[in-house]
């Protein structure tokens, strides 16, 4: 039995050789794949982290394919069938929308490490630029997602898309048709086709591009973001919303990636300059960044003025996003409760933006070069202490997976999703036990070693 | 770079530009071709109106109720109160819910946020709708014809479903024939 189990392993170890000689003549091989020994901050590779994420999009996006259909009358009603009635389609459905959530929320914070960071200059603006182009393709791909249902939300979204579009000078009565169609019934058709394929496609073309060479893999923070994905669906579980219904209004409020251009849209501003050409000109302002910062300094602590205009660009997301939730329920009117007043608008988000640059500025140039900061020691575990907490960390996983059945079958699927996501995250922190006991068994076998060499000698 | 050499690259680049010339109009697979196209329908007889009178029917009509039915092809007939005819698309130019022909004032009026447009030109007075700039508060209207039997036929539309009309450039009554 022992002999046959060993050729067995044999067979497969020589297999893998096998295979890893050959993939050295595909351009798998040009990617240099790290799985850290040690902890490393996150923030280095937030990007890895996005397209994770993105992975986890596409699996369980294809699963939502079986299912959904793209009709006016029945995409809603299929989605509806999805969360209520097909098995784990309610969870399918949740991971899906958070996923796309954070894939967001993780370019945003992607983008600005980079460039707090100086990332976007020497040799790399072609990885910068691919990476705004596909930070705008997300929010697309997500925006296009979300219209898919077919609810009340989803047609807001989609009427302030299309009056964008139409109000577009020169091309803009040309192109809205195409996305139009013949009316809704094509619509929904065009949409699905972007997200499911055309869109996607683009984004993995461009990601081929945005890819550096070096990639880290780490499993226990990609085990701790699926955790916190599932928690928060867990928490907040994706609504169905109301059905389109064009003889009712009702007051919506997009997602939230797209309130900020909801706010400028709402204080009367042209229709055009407010959902269109202000993003597009925020855009382009972090896709010049590189041809105009030209110094050769990477810090933040080095470039005031662009550390500046960083803290301002994220002062602006913040507060337009805020003014986007904006309802104000004390008028009586849908139209009454949603209007911005133009001066306080333009005047609290100019203030705060302004404030917020210049204060950074002044912080920053008053600022002295800091003395090289004491490294902080870092928490060394002995084995035996790893072991215990490796164990307790079993328990607790153990009970939260058994939570997670008992909660699903009871029909709760929310608390199981969140239990699920608590066991993720507790695994994260389990494998980086692991790895940080057998790092920590290394170094002191090697330090064992070191001492009777000594001795011996 | 020899002159006979330049010659035969000129060649083959206007052999490319040949070769994928049909292509150009690759563009108009995006476009529903009656969306592009004029495409005559019957409406109704003028028999069959009287002033204050309405008919909502689809454009253009194909027998598939799923197209028919879509917000985006419904239109309403109307004969003003003082005999005028008018076609306008349903479709609210605020947020494409669909305004009710209101006879007694003359009005249509939409369910969800209360615009409230003329019968004459379907300019929008009040509501939503009415503050949103020109040409975003007109809603589009059909071009028809009235031949010598007195039916009415729906040739055209004029300006983007919900999202409004170019009115100060038409009359109203221009888009209306008689032939």
């Amino acid at each position: 039995m022992s002999y046959g189990s060993k050729t067995m392993r044999e067979l497969i170890s020589n297999l893998w050789k096998w295979t890893v000689d050959r993939l050295e003549r595909t351009t798998i091989v040009v990617y240099k794949f790290t799985v850290p020994k040690q902890y490393v901050s996150p923030f280095g590779f937030l990007g890895t982290l996005t397209a994770i994420v993105f992975a986890i999009l596409g699996v369980s996006g294809a699963f939502l394919m079986f299912y959904y259909r793209p009709d006016v009358e029945l995409a809603y009603l299929s989605v509806q069938e999805i969360q209520e009635k097909v098995p784990f389609g309610f969870i399918m459905r949740n991971i899906h929308y958070h996923a796309s959530n954070f894939m967001v929320f993780l370019a945003i914070l992607h983008l600005y490490y980079q460039y707090f960071s100086g990332r976007y200059k020497i040799k790399n603006e072609v990885l910068w630029v691919t990476g705004i182009v596909l930070g705008v393709l997300t929010v697309l791909e997500a925006y296009t997602g979300y219209n898919l249902i077919m609810n009340q939300r989803a047609l807001l979204a989609v009427n302030i898309g299309m009056g964008l579009t139409y109000s577009a000078p020169l091309l803009g009565p040309s192109v809205a048709p195409i996305l139009l169609g013949g009316g809704l019934f094509d619509l929904v058709i065009r949409f699905y086709a972007l997200h499911v394929f055309i869109l996607p496609l683009i984004m993995l073309l461009l990601a081929a591009v945005h890819f550096p060479r070096a990639l880290v893999i780490d499993f226990p923070i990609i085990s701790a973001v699926v955790g916190v994905i599932f928690i928060s669906a867990g928490l907040f579980p994706a609504e169905l919303g109301i059905k389109f219904d064009l003889t009712r209004g009702i007051v919506e409020v997009p997602e939230w990636y797209l309130t900020a251009i909801y706010a400028f849209l709402r204080s009367g501003t042209e229709r055009f300059t407010a959902g269109a050409l202000l993003p597009l000109l925020f855009v382009i302002l972090f896709l010049i960044v590189p041809f105009v910062d030209k110094s050769r300094k990477l810090s933040w602590r080095d470039r005031p003025f662009f550390t500046g205009l960083g803290i301002a660009s994220i002062a602006l997301i913040a507060i337009t996003t805020v003014w986007g939730f904006y309802v104000d329920f004390t008028k009586e009117t849908a139209f009454d409760q949603l209007y911005i007043e133009p001066t306080v608008f333009y005047g609290t988000i100019g203030l705060v933006t302004l404030a917020s640059f210049y204060a950074t500025y002044l912080y920053m140039s008053r600022m002295r070069r800091p003395t090289r900061p004491t490294p902080t020691k870092p928490v060394i575990l002995s084995p035996r202490a790893s072991a215990n907490i490796i164990l307790v960390l079993l328990v607790l996983i153990a009970l939260a997976a058994a939570a997670t059945f008992y909660t699903y079958s009871v029909n709760l699927p929310n608390h199981s999703m969140f239990y699920l996501g608590i066991s993720f995250f507790l695994f994260g922190l389990l494998l980086h036990v692991y790895r940080h006991a057998l790092y920590t068994g290394e170094r002191l076998r090697a330090q064992r070693e070191q001492r009777a060499e000594t001795i011996a000698q | 770079m020899t002159a006979r050499r330049r010659i035969l690259q000129g060649f083959l680049t206007a052999a490319a530009v040949a070769v994928l010339s049909p292509f150009i109009n690759l563009i108009g697979y995006f476009y529903r071709k009656e969306e592009t196209s004029v495409r005559r329908q019957k409406i109704a007889n003028l028999k069959e109106l009287s002033p204050g009178s309405y008919i909502y029917f689809s454009y253009p009509a194909t027998g598939d109720s799923k197209v028919d039915n879509d917000p985006f092809r419904q239109y309403v007939l109307i004969m003003t109160r003082d005999g005028q005819l008018r076609v306008y698309s349903r479709v609210c130019v605020h947020l494409w819910c669909l305004p009710a022909y209101i006879p007694t004032r003359g009005q249509m009026i939409c369910p969800c946020h209360g615009s409230i447009y003329r019968e004459e030109d379907g300019v929008a007075v009040d509501g939503p709708a009415a503050y949103q700039s020109y040409p975003t508060n007109a809603l589009p209207m059909g071009r028809i014809e009235v031949d010598e039997n007195g039916d009415i036929w729906m040739v055209g539309i004029e300006g983007r479903i919900g999202y409004g009309r170019e009115w100060h450039a038409l009359k109203p009554e221009d888009l209306v024939k008689k032939v």
